[in-house]
């Protein structure tokens, strides 16, 4: 496993891995991803995939508006807020 | 059931009480929150609100089932009021602005919410270690660890803080602390408790579960919070009426002795000579109790822990991206650009294991990698459903051990992080199969406790607490050494 290869993940998560974390986190990286190989062991050529082990089709609510009061205790837990809008530094 | 509720309702007593779990708490540091008055004042509000909307009723004395009973939650449930930190930086200061369906449907009942637990950071991790605020200490042994990732929940019941705490379940986060601090560990059905209010770490693998020394409470508890909620689509309503493999449903009755299977790979495994021990005990303890115990083969179960990993770590990723320093949690000040600020507060805010499982999981769902690890590990998942659903047709529940290890010492040399995850092997096969299971206490050994696990069908925790209550005839809970009386 490349260091490159590490950092890339990293970025793509949006974690920015520091020059003392990556050899340790890279060989429990390795460690991890080499154990996955394990899963080549076992044939799966017959078998569809599970994501909800007890429900096979999606369910929809009903499209009906409902209020709640939280707004305040959500935009308490804000860093940093201006009026009602959260700020954040420059996009551009 | 009386010496809980006085504790509630009699000002003598709950000085007494609280100040006794303050000290030893110093100690244990099971609470990352404690504060009753508090979680008096949210029911308070609860009963009100919901009072006012029933305008034709009778504003009586509704008691409830679980009238003046304290209890834990662990803290990646929401409770309102309280902060919900999910022992990590990232949300140090968070105040949850609501509470869990599961919560309130037993605040409801009259139970009273009195703090949040210690746990892994988000779930990640099967000692407690992996907190970034407290070490948990085992009521048993305190050089050893209370067990992960629900340790702060299992601890406040063993240290009889609590009568019953609330944990969550991914790879065994009820069960496996459950068994190191000697209580029982329930891990509901997947599906049956709402998740709303669960801070998601793998979505399809996890549940809310309940750990106590009492199994009828266990069971209560469990009956009160579940059912289907609209605001968690996963949920389901369940058939919960008796169920045994054997003999037509007319005339399954609750009192009808479960049929106990005991896979045949166990002899393969690597199990500490006095788990193994105690296994073998269990198994002619039931046979002792009239229970018939036959062998079943689950061949997949060698390769779940893989499987296990590549979606709980691929469903991790996904589900901590919405941590980025932007809305809430953590921020880095220093960040000259958003970007900038997503990069720098989830570094500094996030644990090291939480940092590595984010790395495997976004790996694993890179493109071109989606065929070979994570649709694989899914289609894995649908053979390990199948061994259980073949071995259902003539068992009735599945023995097997909790964790291979006894509760191990801190920083443990011999269990590194990669080791412990190797062992979840029986725990994460009942979460990727979506079935209940259940910790049951079956011996101390060296002064540690040791439970043993029964897995069930969808929707049979009946036959969980038929086995588990007769099983007390043989061993109930005991006492740890750190815990308080009153």
């Amino acid at each position: 496993m490349e260091k490159e290869e590490l950092y890339t993940t990293a970025y793509m998560a949006r974690l920015k891995i520091t020059e003392e974390e990556v050899e340790k986190l890279k060989a429990a990286f390795s460690q991890m991803v080499e154990y996955f190989d394990k899963m080549k062991e076992i044939d799966v050529s017959n078998l569809e995939p599970t994501t909800h082990a007890l429900l096979t089709s999606n369910r929809v609510r009903k499209d009906i508006v409902k209020e709640h009061n939280k707004t305040e205790a959500i935009l308490d837990n804000a860093p940093e807020l201006e009026d009602r809008f959260i700020v954040t530094p420059n996009v551009l | 059931m009386s010496y809980w509720e006085n504790i509630l309702s009699d000002v003598n007593n709950f000085k007494k009480w609280k100040t006794s779990v303050e000290n030893l708490d110093r100690e244990i540091n099971a609470f990352l929150q404690f504060d009753p008055e508090k979680g008096k004042k949210l029911s308070s509000i609860l009963k009100t609100s919901k009072l006012k909307n029933r305008e034709r009723e009778e504003i009586t004395q509704h008691k409830g089932k679980l009238f003046n009973l304290p209890f834990a939650v662990k803290d990646n449930i929401a409770v309102e009021s309280f902060k919900l930190t999910c022992a990590s930086k990232i949300l140090e200061n968070f105040i949850s602005p609501y509470t869990a369906t599961a919560v309130e449907k037993l605040m409801a009942e009259g139970a009273i919410v009195v703090g949040k637990t210690n746990l892994d950071e988000f779930g990640m991790g099967s000692s407690t270690e992996n907190s970034a605020f407290a070490k948990t200490k085992n009521p048993w042994n305190l050089n050893k660890v209370p067990g992960g990732s629900s340790g702060g929940s299992a601890a406040a019941v063993a240290a009889n803080f609590v009568p019953f705490a609330l944990g969550s379940d991914t790879g065994g986060s009820v069960r496996q602390p459950a068994s190191f601090c000697g209580v029982y560990g329930l891990k509901p059905t997947y599906g049956s408790v709402s998740r709303y209010g669960l801070v998601a770490y793998a979505s399809s693998l996890e549940v809310i579960g309940v750990l106590s020394k009492d199994l009828t409470l266990t069971k209560t508890v469990f009956e009160i919070m579940r059912g289907e909620d609209e605001m968690d689509h996963s949920s389901l309503a369940g058939d919960y009426g008796p169920k045994r493999a054997s003999g037509p449903k007319e005339t399954e009755n609750s009192e009808k002795k479960p049929v106990i299977g005991i896979p045949a790979e166990h002899g393969d495994m690597d199990i500490d000579p006095e788990i193994r021990r105690a296994l073998d005990e269990t198994v002619k303890n039931f046979n002792k109790l009239g229970y018939q115990v036959l062998e079943v083969k689950l061949p997949t179960l060698e390769y779940v822990v893989s499987a296990y990993y590549v979606i709980a770590t691929a469903e991790a990723s996904s589900n901590l991206e919405r941590f980025d320093g932007i809305r809430y949690g953590y921020r880095d000040f220093s960040a000259e650009n958003p970007e900038e600020l997503m990069l720098l507060s989830r570094e500094k805010g996030f644990g090291e294991e939480v940092k590595l499982r984010i790395l495997l999981g976004t790996y694993v769902l890179r493109s071109g990698f989606q065929e070979q690890y994570y649709i694989r590990a899914q289609k894995i998942r649908t053979a390990i459903r199948n061994d259980f659903n073949n071995s259902f047709k003539n068992v009735d529940a599945i023995l097997m051990p909790v964790y291979p290890k006894l509760p191990f010492e801190f920083e443990s040399k011999e269990l590194d992080p990669f080791k412990q995850k190797l062992a979840d092997i029986f725990t994460c096969t009942a979460n990727m199969a979506g079935l209940p299971a259940i910790s049951f206490p079956v011996d101390i050994s060296e002064g540690l406790p040791i439970g043993m696990q029964l897995i069930a069908p969808p929707f049979g925790e009946d036959i969980l607490f038929k086995a588990c209550g007769d099983y007390r005839e043989i061993f109930s809970p005991k006492d740890a050494p750190n815990m308080i009386t009153l």
